[in-house]
C-alpha cells in the first residue's frame, strides 16, 4: 500500500478516534454538523459527499466578468436604444425614476457601437466581440434578465459570489466544496485563478465565511508559476517530506486535542494537501502533454494585441487568461470541484468601446475553447460553466475623464445578463427579456438568489436545506429568497 | 425576501410622502402681509417634505428641517435662496416648473401641493425667507457612536477574587449575568508567549522563558509586561498595525510603480514615536498636519508624510489634476476611516445611504485636505546630521584660510596691479560694433525689418530652411557676434520663428573680400564658438562644424535674449578695408520651420579672446574719466579683478575647495506643505471631478461638535486639533477599540472601522466607553492602554475552545475565553528568524529585498520593480522592513493575508491554506532559518556523553526556543522517534545530510547525520500550527 495513503488513512483513524472519544470533538461536530446533507462523519471535511438529490452538474467553473460588463453591448442587442441614442430617457421612464444627480445633458442614452447578429440553431443574438462564445450558442443558455441588490463593485461582487452584500458569508464554491467534498485529494477542491488586474472584493469572493477555512478558495498566481515553493529543499527526499509531514500532523493532533480549534484541524488538512500538491501540481501545471491544437484552441501562445493600456491590460494578459481557462480544464479532469477564473476588468466608465473590444478579446477565443474542448471530452454533461459579473451597466452614457462626449456607461443593478452551460443547463435559449432599452427586465426577472438556487440544484441542492447553523440561524447561500428557474434547467 | 427597490440609487429630490396636511383651505396672504414661518410655511413642509427631506433620510442630501442645512441646499444645489423666486430647487419642483426635473411630491406617491400653499412658500422666500431660531430644529443623531464620550460607573461583580482591574469588572458583570464562566488564567509560558507576540511580534528567547518560569516575584507578570514595554521592537509590532492604516507602501503603484526611496522614513518615525510613547493627540496632529505646527521640526514635517502614502500615477498621460483629486479623497476617506471610523468615502459621489453625511459635507471634509502640495524635504538621520556637522566643521575651517588670503590680496596687491594694468594694459578693451551700411538678402522670400536698436526682424512667409546673408564692411575683422532676441511679434515670443519660439542654426559662414575688388569673397576659418545658452545636444559648435544637419538651438530657454560669439582664427585686414558676409544657414528639415526671427550682428577686430559681452561700458567710461569718483574706481577694480591673473588664481582655489565640502546629507523624506491661499473645494457631482457642482467651505461634519478655526479661516490643523479635542465622541473609542481588537481578535465593536449606523453595535459599551475615558483623560498614552489590557483578567485567560460556550457564543462575543489566531504574515517571518538567531534586528533604516523564490525571481518585470536582493544581515530583516512593491509585493507576505496597502485596512483576513503550508515547508527563508535552528540545537545544549539524555535536552531546548515551553510526554515521544528515523536516513545518505545542513560550518558538538538531523526537527517545529499561532 502506497505509504502516502496509508499515512492518511492513519490520520482519518486519529480525528475519528479523537472525535469519538470527544477529544477534539468540538472541532469536528462543527466541521460534521448533520444538517442532512453530509453524510458519512469522516474526518476528512472534503471526502465527496452527495446532495439531495441526483445532480446534474458535478463540478463547476465560474468565469468572474469582475468590474461588471455592459449587457447591451455584449448580450442583450436594443435597436430602439440605437434609434434613441442622443435623446433623453422615454417618458415612460422618466415618469418612473427620476434624475436630480445625474446630470442632465448626461442623462441622455447612448446607442451602442457593437453589431449584434444571430448564432447557432437557436438564433441567440451576440455581439460581434463574441464570435467564438457565439459558436456554443446552442450549449448557453443566456439569461438577459437578470437584476441584483447593490449598486457598488464590492457589495455587488459579495452579492454573486455569497448571496449578500456583505462580508463574512461563505463564497458559493465554498458552500459546494462544503455540501460535496471533491474529489481529489492531491488539489485544492476550490482553486482560484486571476489574470490582470485583481478585482475590488479581492479574497472576500471566494472567503469561507463563517465556515472552516478548509472550504476557501485557493488562489493560484496569475503570472508565471501558478504555485510557488512545489520543490522540497535541497537533501530533503520525498520519504523524508513524508516523515516531517507524519511529525507535524502528530504535534498539531495533540495541539489540537487541547485546544480544540477548528482552524488546527484545517492547518492538518492544508499540510495533506501541500503534501500531495507537491506531486500532484507539476503535473497539472505542465502543459507539454497537450496537443498544439488544444493550445491553439485555448489560445495559448497567440499573438498578445499591440495596445494594451486598458483596465485589466498589461503584457501576457491574453496569454495568461488562455492559460487558465485550459488549466481550468486540467484542474477538473483531476477532481477539483470548484475553479474561480478571475477575469480583468469590465468597469467601462469612459472609452468603452475600446475597452470592451479588449477584454472581450482576451476573453471570448479561451472560454469557447473551454466550452468545446469540455464538450469533446465528454465533460461539459456535468461541469457547469458560469459566465457573469456583478451587475449590468446603463443605457445612458456616462461622461467621466472629461471627453466631448460620452463614451462610458455607469454601474446598473437594474438589469444584466450572464450565461451558463453545461450541467445540466438546457442551451441554445435566452431566458427573460429586458425593455426596449435594456433598463429593466419586463419577462422572467431572475434575482441573484434566484440564479444561485437554480446552481444549487443542479448540483442536487435543495437550497434552502444547503444550510449552516451559525449564531443561531441557519444561514444559506441564497439568504431569504431564491427560486429555482426551471426553465434554465434540461 | 429582502430586495432593493430597483429606483432607489438615482432618487433624489424624489418622493415626497403623502401629504397629510388639513383639508381646510388656508387664505391666500395678503399683499405685504408678513408671513410667518413658524405658524405657516413649516406645517407645509413637515407634512409634505420632512419623510424624505428630514431627520430620518436626506435624499439628496438635502434636509428641509434645519436651518442651515436647508439654505445650504442639497447635493444638486441651492434649495432656497432668500429673496430671489426665479431660482432655487425648492419653488422650482414644488411648481413642477422645469419639466426635466419633474415635480415634487412626485406624481403616484402625493398631491401636489395646492396653488396657494405654493404661493405662500413663494411670498415666504419673496419676502425674505426669514427662519427664526425659535423653528430651527438642531441636527442630533441617537446613534450611539455620536453622543458625547463621558465616563460609565464602573460595575459591581460577585467574583472579586477574579478582579485585576475594571476591564475585568465590565466583562465579568455580563458573564455572570448570562451564567457563564470566565476561562482559567493561562500557564506562564503561555503567557510569556502570548505578552512577546502581541506587544512585540517576536518569541522571548529561551532564557527569557526560563526567567520568568522561575520568577518568584509576587508581580513576575507585570514586571514581564513592563520589560517588554522597554523594548524597542513594541514600535516596530504596533508600527505595522499603523502601516495597515496608513496604507504604507515603497512605491507609487499603478503602470510605473516607481520606487520610494524615502519612504521608510514615515515609516521609521511611526516606530520611533510609538517606542517614545508619543502621546497619541501629538501623533494625531504630526500627522494631519505636522508641517503646519509653528516652527514645525523635520520630524513633524516627516510625520505629515502619513498623507503621501497614497497611490500615485505617473503613467504617460495622467491628467495631474485628477490624480490630485483622487489622492484628496484617499486622504478623506483614510482620515474618516482611521480617527473616526466613518466610511465617510461613501458620500463621495451621493450623499451616505446610511449616515447622517451628506454629499455636500463630504466636499467639506474634504476640503481641509484639498489645500496640501507634495514635497520632498531634506531630513537627515541623527547620525547623517551627526557626521555631516563634523565634516562640516573641518571643511569650513580650510576654507577660510582660503577666503582670508583672496581678501587679504584685495586689500594688500590688487589696486597696485590696477594701477599697473591702467598704465600699460588698459588698450587691452574692445567692443562689439554695430554694422555699418549693412545689406541683407533672404534665400526665400522673407523680408527683414530694421529696428531702432540695430536689429533685424524677420517678417513674411516662414519658408523651410531660409538662408540670410548679411554683408557689410569693417576696417578689420576678428570675430562676429550674433544676439537672437526676442520680440512679441514672434511664436512665443521668438527668437526663433518656430511655433515654440525656437530656431537652428546649422551653420553660419563667414566670407571676405578686400573692399573695392569684384573677386570672389574667401571663406574665414571660425576657430571657435562660444554662446550664453544651448540646447542639450544643440551646441553652438554645432553651428561651424562640418555637419549641416545639426547646429545651434536654445530650447527651452525661449523668449530671451541669447548670444553667439564666433571667433576668427587670424584678425582679417586689408588697407582698403574688408568686405564680408555672414550667411547664416538654418537648414533644419525634421520637424517644424525653424528660422531665426529676430537678430543682431556685431563685429570686433579685438585680437585676444573675445567675450560675449566686450568690455562693459561703464568701464569704459571708468578708464577715460579724469578724475575718477569713487564709483568709477569700485567699477574698475571689480572689472580688473576678472582680469588679473593672480587674483583669478586665489579665486579658483577658492571654488576648487568648495567642491570639496561635506554633501549635504542626501537622506529625504515625503512630506507635504499647505498652500498659502487654499484652493476652493467644489461639491464633485456623482464622484466625478470634471463635473463640479457648488462650491463649497472648509467644515466638520453636521453631526459631530463644530471645529473651530484658529485663524481667519478653518484650516487642516484646525481639523487635527479638533480630532483629539474633548468634544469630539468618536477618535477616542476607535482608537482604544482597534487596539482592543488586536489583542482579542476582534473590537468591542466587531466592524472596526465602521462606527456609523450599519456598524455594528459595541459588546460591551460601557468598558469601551470607560477605556475611552481613561486613555483621553489620562495622556493619550498608548503604552498605558497596553498595560492595562496586559494587567486584565480578561487578557489572561486561557485560549481553547470550550464546548459550554460552542452554541452559545462561538464568536466569543462575550470575552469567556482569550483568543488564538495565526500571526500575521510578516510575524511569521520575524519568528522564524528570531528561533533560528539569523535576526539581525536592529531599528529602521531603509527597506530590504529578502530573498524570494527563485521561479518569482525569474519573472521579468518592468526595471522599477527589480528585485535585488539584499546583501550581508539586510536578508535577516523583520517582514516588516521588507521592500514594498505595490504592484509585485514580496510572495510571502500576500500569502499570509499581508493587506495590499492600497487602501486603510484596520482588519486584515486570515486564510489558512496548503499555499501557506508550502511556503513555511519550502521556501528559501524559513530553510534557511531550520538550518541555523539545528544547528543551534546542537551547539547550546551541553553534551552529557548519554546519547538519550542529548536528545531529551536537544527537544526541550528546541521547544523552549520554538513554543516557550518544554514538550509534553507524547509529543517528546513522537520527536525522539522521528529524530532517530531521521538520523538513521541521512547517515545513509551523506550528500543528502550536508544539503539538509546547508552552507554553514558543522557544529562540533554532534556528527553530520545528527546535525542535519536536527535541522529536520527544526524544520517540523517551525511548521507547527502552535508556531505560527498567539494562543
Amino acid at each position: 500500500m502506497d505509504i502516502t495513503n496509508e499515512l492518511r488513512q492513519q490520520s482519518r483513524r486519529d480525528f475519528f478516534t479523537s472525535a469519538s472519544s470527544g477529544l477534539g470533538g468540538l472541532a469536528l461536530a462543527s466541521l460534521l454538523k448533520d444538517d442532512g446533507i453530509v453524510h458519512g462523519a469522516e474526518a476528512n471535511p472534503l471526502i465527496p459527499k452527495f446532495g439531495h438529490f441526483a445532480p446534474q452538474a458535478k463540478r463547476c467553473i465560474f468565469v468572474f466578468l469582475a468590474g461588471a460588463p455592459s449587457h447591451v453591448d455584449l448580450y442583450d442587442p436594443k435597436p430602439v436604444l440605437q434609434q434613441r441614442h442622443g435623446q433623453g430617457l422615454p417618458k415612460e421612464l422618466t415618469e418612473k425614476v427620476r434624475f436630480a444627480f445625474i446630470k442632465k445633458e448626461s442623462a441622455i442614452l447612448m446607442g451602442s457601437d457593437r453589431k449584434f447578429r444571430p448564432h447557432g440553431e437557436c438564433g441567440m443574438e451576440l455581439s460581434d466581440v463574441l464570435p467564438h462564445i457565439g459558436s456554443c450558442a446552442d450549449d448557453i443558455a443566456l439569461v438577459r434578465s437578470m437584476h441584483t441588490d447593490a449598486f457598488n463593485h464590492h457589495p455587488a461582487q459579495l452579492m454573486m459570489t455569497t448571496g449578500v452584500p456583505r462580508f463574512g458569508r461563505p463564497s458559493m464554491g465554498s458552500w459546494l466544496t462544503y455540501g460535496l467534498g471533491c474529489e481529489t485529494n492531491d488539489l485544492p477542491a476550490y482553486v482560484v485563478l486571476s489574470a490582470g488586474r485583481g478585482s475590488s472584493g479581492g479574497v472576500s469572493n471566494w472567503t469561507s465565511g463563517f465556515l472552516p477555512s478548509t472550504y476557501e478558495g485557493v488562489v493560484f498566481r496569475g503570472d508565471g508559476e501558478p504555485v510557488l515553493n512545489l520543490n522540497t529543499p535541497n537533501g530533503y527526499s520525498r520519504d523524508m517530506q513524508k516523515d516531517s509531514l507524519g511529525l507535524i500532523n502528530s504535534l498539531n493532533r495533540i495541539r489540537l486535542e487541547q485546544q480544540k480549534d477548528t482552524e488546527i484541524a484545517s492547518r492538518i488538512n492544508s499540510y495533506e494537501l501541500a503534501f500531495r500538491m507537491q506531486k500532484a501540481a507539476p503535473e497539472l501545471i505542465e502543459l507539454n502533454a497537450e496537443t498544439q491544437e488544444t493550445l491553439d484552441l485555448y489560445g495559448v501562445g497567440r499573438k498578445e494585441p499591440e495596445k494594451t493600456n486598458f483596465r485589466g491590460g498589461g503584457a501576457n494578459v491574453y496569454g495568461q487568461f488562455s492559460r487558465n481557462c485550459l488549466l481550468a480544464r486540467r484542474l477538473l479532469e483531476r477532481g477539483v470541484r470548484f475553479v474561480t477564473l478571475m477575469h480583468a476588468s469590465w468597469d467601462h466608465h469612459s472609452n468603452l468601446s475600446e475597452e470592451i473590444s479588449y477584454n472581450a478579446g482576451m476573453l471570448d477565443q479561451p472560454v469557447a475553447g473551454l466550452l468545446k474542448d469540455l464538450k469533446r471530452r465528454g465533460m461539459l454533461d456535468d461541469t457547469l460553466v458560469i459566465c457573469a459579473g456583478e451587475f449590468g451597466r446603463t443605457p445612458l452614457g456616462e461622461n467621466r475623464g472629461g471627453n466631448k462626449q460620452n463614451t462610458g456607461r455607469d454601474h446598473h443593478p437594474y438589469a444584466y445578463s450572464l450565461w451558463m452551460a453545461g450541467g445540466g443547463i438546457q442551451g441554445g435559449q435566452v431566458v427573460g427579456k429586458t425593455d426596449d432599452i435594456g433598463w429593466a427586465p419586463v419577462e422572467d426577472a431572475v434575482h441573484v438568489n434566484d440564479f444561485h438556487a437554480t446552481a444549487l440544484k443542479l448540483f442536487g441542492f435543495d437550497h434552502h436545506r444547503l444550510v449552516h447553523e451559525f449564531k443561531g440561524l441557519n444561514v444559506r447561500l441564497t439568504d431569504q429568497g431564491g427560486k429555482v428557474v426551471e426553465k434554465l434547467i434540461a | 425576501m429582502k430586495r432593493l427597490i430597483v429606483l432607489v440609487s438615482f432618487s433624489c429630490l424624489a418622493s415626497f410622502s403623502v401629504p397629510v396636511w388639513g383639508q381646510e383651505k388656508e387664505a391666500p396672504p395678503e399683499q405685504g402681509q408678513k408671513i410667518d414661518f413658524a405658524k405657516t410655511i413649516q406645517p407645509i413642509l413637515r407634512a409634505s417634505c420632512y419623510s424624505c427631506h428630514g431627520s430620518d433620510a436626506q435624499e439628496g442630501g438635502l434636509r428641509l428641517d434645519n436651518r442651515s442645512r436647508a439654505f445650504a441646499g442639497g447635493d444638486n444645489g441651492k434649495a432656497i435662496i432668500a429673496g430671489e423666486i426665479k431660482s432655487g430647487l425648492l419653488l422650482t419642483l414644488i411648481k413642477g416648473s422645469d419639466e426635466d426635473l419633474g415635480r415634487m411630491p412626485p406624481e403616484g406617491e402625493g398631491t401636489p401641493l395646492t396653488e396657494d400653499q405654493i404661493s405662500l412658500v413663494e411670498n415666504w422666500i419673496a419676502q425674505g425667507a426669514e427662519w427664526p431660531d425659535s423653528a430651527d430644529i438642531a441636527i442630533t443623531s441617537d446613534h450611539w457612536s455620536f453622543q458625547p464620550l463621558s465616563r460609565p460607573a464602573i460595575p459591581e461583580v460577585k467574583g472579586k477574587d477574579w478582579i485585576r482591574n475594571p476591564i475585568d469588572q465590565f466583562v465579568l458583570a455580563r458573564l455572570e449575568s448570562e451564567g457563564i464562566r470566565p476561562s482559567q488564567r493561562a500557564s506562564r509560558s503561555t503567557l510569556i508567549r502570548r505578552v512577546y507576540l502581541d506587544l512585540l511580534g517576536l518569541l522571548p528567547s529561551a532564557q527569557e522563558v526560563e526567567q520568568y518560569l522561575n520568577d518568584q516575584r509576587i508581580d513576575a507578570y507585570q514586571q514581564m509586561v513592563n520589560g517588554a514595554l522597554q523594548s524597542s521592537h513594541y514600535g516596530e509590532r504596533w508600527g505595522r498595525h499603523w502601516l495597515d492604516l496608513a496604507r504604507y507602501a515603497d512605491s507609487d503603484g499603478y503602470e510605473k510603480d516607481r520606487a520610494r526611496p524615502y519612504a521608510w522614513r514615515y515609516r521609521d518615525w511611526v516606530i520611533n514615536s510609538l517606542n517614545a510613547d508619543l502621546p497619541f493627540d501629538q501623533f494625531t496632529v504630526a500627522q494631519i498636519a505636522g508641517d503646519m505646527l509653528p516652527e514645525a521640526s523635520v520630524s513633524q514635517r516627516v510625520a505629515s508624510g502619513f498623507h503621501r502614502n497614497t497611490l500615485h500615477n505617473t503613467e504617460g498621460g495622467t491628467d495631474q489634476e485628477e490624480d490630485r483629486v483622487k489622492k484628496t479623497v484617499d486622504r478623506t476617506n483614510t482620515y474618516g476611516a482611521i480617527w473616526l471610523g466613518l466610511t465617510v468615502g461613501c458620500a463621495q459621489c451621493h450623499s451616505h445611504k446610511y449616515d447622517p453625511v451628506s454629499h455636500r459635507e463630504y466636499y467639506q471634509l474634504y476640503s481641509f485636505f484639498n489645500s496640501m502640495n507634495e514635497q520632498d524635504v531634506a531630513a537627515p538621520t541623527i547620525s547623517e546630521a551627526a557626521t555631516y556637522d563634523e565634516q562640516l566643521a573641518v571643511y569650513t575651517a580650510e576654507h577660510e584660510k582660503l577666503v582670508k588670503a583672496r581678501m587679504q590680496y584685495e586689500v594688500d596687491q590688487l589696486p597696485t596691479a590696477l594701477g599697473k594694468w591702467l598704465e600699460v594694459d588698459a588698450d587691452l578693451i574692445y567692443q562689439w560694433r554695430p554694422l555699418t551700411n549693412a545689406m541683407m538678402t533672404s534665400h526665400h522670400p522673407s523680408t527683414f525689418k530694421l529696428l531702432a536698436d540695430g536689429s533685424v526682424l524677420v517678417e513674411g512667409e516662414n519658408i523651410r530652411s531660409d538662408i540670410y546673408t548679411v554683408t557689410s564692411t569693417a576696417n578689420s575683422l576678428s570675430g562676429i557676434r550674433l544676439e537672437v532676441l526676442p520680440d512679441d511679434s514672434l511664436p512665443s515670443k521668438g527668437p526663433g520663428r518656430a511655433e515654440n519660439g525656437n530656431f537652428v542654426l546649422t551653420n553660419l559662414q563667414v566670407l571676405v573680400r578686400q573692399v573695392g575688388t569684384d573677386g570672389e569673397f574667401t571663406p574665414i576659418k571660425i576657430g571657435r564658438a562660444t554662446a550664453d545658452f544651448s540646447q542639450n545636444n544643440w551646441e553652438v559648435a554645432k553651428a561651424i562644424n562640418e555637419n549641416q544637419d545639426d547646429g545651434w538651438a536654445v530650447s527651452p530657454e525661449i523668449g530671451k535674449r541669447h548670444v553667439a560669439v564666433f571667433q576668427l582664427d587670424d584678425v582679417i585686414s586689408f588697407e582698403t578695408g574688408v568686405e564680408f558676409q555672414v550667411v547664416l544657414h538654418q537648414k533644419y528639415e525634421t520637424g517644424a520651420t525653424h528660422n531665426i526671427g529676430r537678430f543682431r550682428l556685431t563685429t570686433t577686430d579685438f585680437d585676444g579672446v573675445l567675450a560675449l559681452e566686450g568690455t562693459p561700458g561703464n568701464v569704459l567710461e571708468a578708464i577715460a574719466a579724469d578724475p575718477r569718483n569713487d564709483e568709477q574706481n569700485k567699477v574698475l577694480l571689480d572689472y580688473y579683478k576678472h582680469i588679473d591673473e593672480s587674483y583669478k588664481q586665489l579665486v579658483q582655489a577658492e571654488k576648487e575647495h568648495e567642491s570639496k565640502s561635506p554633501p549635504m546629507p542626501g537622506t529625504k523624506a515625503q512630506s507635504v506643505v499647505e498652500l498659502e491661499k487654499p484652493r476652493q473645494a467644489n461639491i464633485h457631482l456623482r464622484g466625478n471631478f470634471l463635473t463640479k457642482g457648488e462650491a463649497v467651505a472648509t467644515l466638520g461634519l453636521d453631526i459631530l461638535p463644530s471645529v473651530q478655526a484658529e485663524g481667519d479661516q478653518l484650516n487642516r490643523l484646525d481639523l487635527a486639533n479638533w480630532t483629539v479635542s474633548k468634544e469630539n465622541p468618536l477618535t477616542a473609542r476607535v482608537t482604544v477599540n482597534r487596539v482592543w481588537q488586536r489583542y482579542f481578535g476582534r473590537g468591542i465593536v466587531e466592524t472596526s472601522d465602521d462606527f456609523g449606523i450599519q456598524g455594528s453595535e459595541p459588546t460591551y459599551p460601557g468598558l469601551l466607553d470607560w477605556l475611552a475615558t481613561e486613555f483621553r483623560d489620562k495622556g493619550w498614552s498608548l503604552k498605558d492602554l497596553h498595560r492595562l489590557i496586559l494587567n486584565s483578567a480578561v487578557y489572561q485567560q486561557q485560549s481553547a475552545h470550550r464546548e459550554d460556550l460552542a452554541e452559545i457564543d462561538p464568536d466569543n462575543e462575550l470575552l469567556a475565553r482569550q483568543y488564538r489566531s495565526r500571526v500575521e504574515a510578516e510575524i511569521i517571518r520575524d519568528l522564524a528568524l528570531k528561533a533560528s538567531g539569523l535576526l539581525a534586528d536592529r531599528i529602521g533604516g531603509p527597506s530590504v529585498r529578502p530573498p524570494q523564490p527563485s521561479e518569482y525571481s525569474a519573472l521579468t518585470y518592468a526595471n522599477s520593480a527589480k528585485w535585488q536582493t539584499s546583501e550581508g544581515d539586510n536578508r535577516y530583516r523583520r517582514g516588516l522592513y521588507t521592500f514594498f512593491q505595490r504592484t509585485s509585493p514580496y510572495p510571502m507576505l500576500m500569502t499570509f493575508d499581508a493587506p495590499d496597502s492600497n487602501t486603510c485596512i484596520t482588519r486584515r483576513s486570515r486564510s489558512n491554506t496548503p499555499l501557506q503550508a508550502l511556503t513555511i515547508w519550502n521556501d528559501v527563508v524559513f530553510t534557511e532559518c531550520a538550518q541555523h535552528l539545528g544547528r543551534r540545537i546542537v551547539d547550546e545544549v551541553k553534551v552529557s556523553g548519554k546519547s538519550d539524555e542529548d536528545i531529551k535536552q536537544r527537544v526541550n531546548h528546541v521547544f523552549l526556543t520554538c513554543l516557550s515551553r518544554r514538550p509534553t510526554r507524547p509529543e517528546m515521544v513522537a520527536v525522539t522517534s522521528f529524530y532517530k528515523s531521521q538520523v538513521e536516513r541521512m547517515a545513509e545518505d551523506e550528500q543528502a545530510a550536508r544539503d539538509v545542513l546547508g552552507q554553514a560550518p558543522m557544529p562540533e558538538a554532534a556528527s553530520l547525520a545528527e546535525t542535519a538531523s536536527w535541522v529536520a526537527v527544526a524544520r517540523v517545529l517551525l511548521n507547527t500550527d502552535e508556531f505560527i499561532t498567539k494562543e
